[in-house]
């Protein structure tokens, strides 16, 4: 019987990936600093395999949004469910926290966290900060490690750099060290907070090119970002947020094509014209 | 010329020099132990300034705003003091009988059997401890404001990949602290460095000491005046002594700074 059981699940990967249980499930989040409220009640799924883009203007809320998957944001309200398991708070409204650390730290340990910022530990060689949290987190063996790490690093294209340390990187090699370090965990998802806001245009390129790779490789991602050219050609499913709530989520072809929300044309209209100028 | 080699190789190798040589082991253990108590305390006070537990929180900030503005000097006479016949008082509390305190003239310890005799390896230790108790309280304010110098999001990063609160303090957030502490921590250790030249108050015949018993107005019934007032020149050693350990620390801590901050410093500064 064992064996028909995940016969029919496969079946339902290959055929609608959604179907399945989500790799990442957000619950009715609220989340408030102070008085201003930035979550008002979002619920999202993220399946197997699925490249989920939130979109939306500056204050939106998506970046706190992502934050709360691997509760670096404790939401006030709301769950957030990883592989089906309820991350555990304590708590409510702004007082809430994290109530079991080992739990989280688990579940930390298997989400691949990019930032905008890059936020590479400075006094690591690059190899060093790929190898950190798989060695001290996960305590993996130090050789199976390091020769992981160095192919995440010549898969980001960054062979030659294992030695060096981030401040002597540009800004597009520091990004793709730190998404090296996120891949170097085996994430159950990646979680992208706008990565390349921080880049010079044609920095933005060589990162996009990995991300783009790694989508099409089936990972399943979360990615906060302003591209929009880049949202819609990555994404199976884009999301628009307006004022901590979603406006409007579908195929980049519904969001993108055949926009019902007025919003949502006026912010592509906008984020339109500033890369027209860009370019 | 050569009977004044001869003289002068005798005179400073006699047995009161040569005591004098040898007490320069007190000042450098006393500087190198209260460096490194110093530095300890400090960590212990930063991390509790820091700490969630709020009486932790207050012990730390007390500790680091009073004790600095404790004079050494008195610090050096008080707690050494202190210690020991607190030490006495609780030996008297276990050992005393009443038959003992009876025999006892004296006004303290409670009984002779709860007397606790010091030597100058007991004064060195509490006077390293004293030197780590005062510059402690200046090493926790350096090192406060050195751990909140290291960039937030790299500490979030560490969290985020899911390190414990202890990992990420350990290993990102006190391993890039160094940096930011090293030039604070530099000046800490010159103070103590000086704050050495008190140990003669406690009764250790130090470099100082010596310096004033060798230098001072020298006669002999048998020989008449050996020398006059020589305090200056002993002294002048002292001066040069403590200008090579700061030049030799100095050295010291350009190497630490190169190492602890490989990549965190620019190529210009490494």
């Amino acid at each position: 019987m064992p064996e028909t059981g995940s016969t029919v699940s496969m079946h339902e990967l290959n055929t609608a990936p959604a179907a399945t249980m989500p790799v990442v499930e957000l619950r009715d989040l609220h989340k408030s600093f102070g008085a201003l409220e930035v979550l008002k009640g979002i619920s999202l799924s993220v399946g197997e395999g699925q490249v989920v883009s939130l979109i939306g203007s500056s204050g939106s809320g998506k970046s706190t949004l992502l934050r709360c998957i691997n509760m670096l944001e404790v939401p006030d309200q709301g769950d957030v469910l990883i592989d089906g398991e309820a991350i555990k708070l304590r708590g409510s409204a702004q007082a809430r926290q994290i109530a079991d650390e080992s739990q989280i730290r688990r579940i930390r340990s298997e989400l691949g966290m990019v930032f905008q910022s890059f936020n590479l530990w400075a006094h690591m060689t690059v190899l060093q900060n790929v190898m950190e949290a798989p060695l001290i987190v996960q305590g993996r063996q130090r050789a199976e490690v390091e020769a992981e790490a160095r192919a995440m690093l010549d898969k980001v294209g960054i062979g030659s750099k294992t030695d060096a340390y981030p401040s002597q990187l540009s800004g597009g090699q520091q990004q793709r060290a730190a998404i090296a370090r996120a891949l170097c965990i085996n994430p159950r998802v990646m979680l992208f907070d706008e990565p390349t806001s921080a880049l010079d245009p044609e920095l933005e390129v060589e990162v996009l090119r990995v991300i783009k790779v790694l989508a099409d490789e089936g990972r399943s991602m979360v990615l906060v970002t302003h591209d929009m050219e880049f949202a819609r050609s990555v994404s199976d499913r884009v999301v628009f947020l307006h004022q901590g709530l979603i406006e409007e989520e579908g195929t980049p072809d519904e969001v993108f094509g055949s926009t019902k929300s007025a919003r949502l044309r006026q912010f592509l209209n906008a984020a339109n014209h500033e890369e027209q100028r860009h370019t | 010329m050569t009977d004044d080699i001869a003289f002068w190789l005798s005179y400073l190798t006699n047995g009161k020099h040569l005591t004098w040589y040898a007490s320069f082991q007190f000042t450098i253990f006393a500087a190198l132990m209260g460096g490194a108590l110093a530095v300890l305390f400090g960590l212990a006070g930063a991390t509790a300034r820091n700490a969630r537990f709020l009486p932790l929180r207050v012990l730390g900030t007390i500790y680091s705003s009073i004790v600095r503005g404790v004079p050494d000097v008195l610090f050096f006479l008080f707690f050494p003091l202190a210690f020991e016949q607190g030490v006495e008082w609780l030996v008297a509390t276990q050992v005393c009988s009443p038959a003992m305190v009876a025999a006892q003239t004296a006004a303290w310890p409670p009984c002779r059997e709860a007397n606790w005799i010091l030597g100058t390896p007991e004064y060195l230790m509490l006077a390293s401890v004293s030197l780590g108790i005062v510059y402690g309280a200046f090493a926790t304010n350096v090192i406060h404001g050195a751990l909140r110098s290291v960039p937030l999001g790299q500490l979030e990063a560490a969290r985020a990949y899911g390190m414990s609160s202890r990992q990420v303090l350990w290993h990102i957030h006190i391993r890039q602290m160094w940096v930011y502490a090293l030039p604070g921590l530099s000046n800490v250790w010159m103070l103590i460095i000086k704050a050495t030249s008190l140990l003669s108050l406690l009764q250790i015949a130090d470099i100082v000491l010596w310096a004033d018993r060798l230098g001072a107005p020298n006669f002999l019934p048998a020989v008449g005046l050996v020398h006059a007032d020589w305090r200056w020149r002993y002294y002048l050693v002292l001066f040069v002594f403590y200008i090579l350990v700061t030049w030799l620390s100095e050295r010291v801590f350009e190497a630490i700074m190169r190492r602890v901050g490989k990549g965190i410093l620019s190529e210009a500064h490494a």
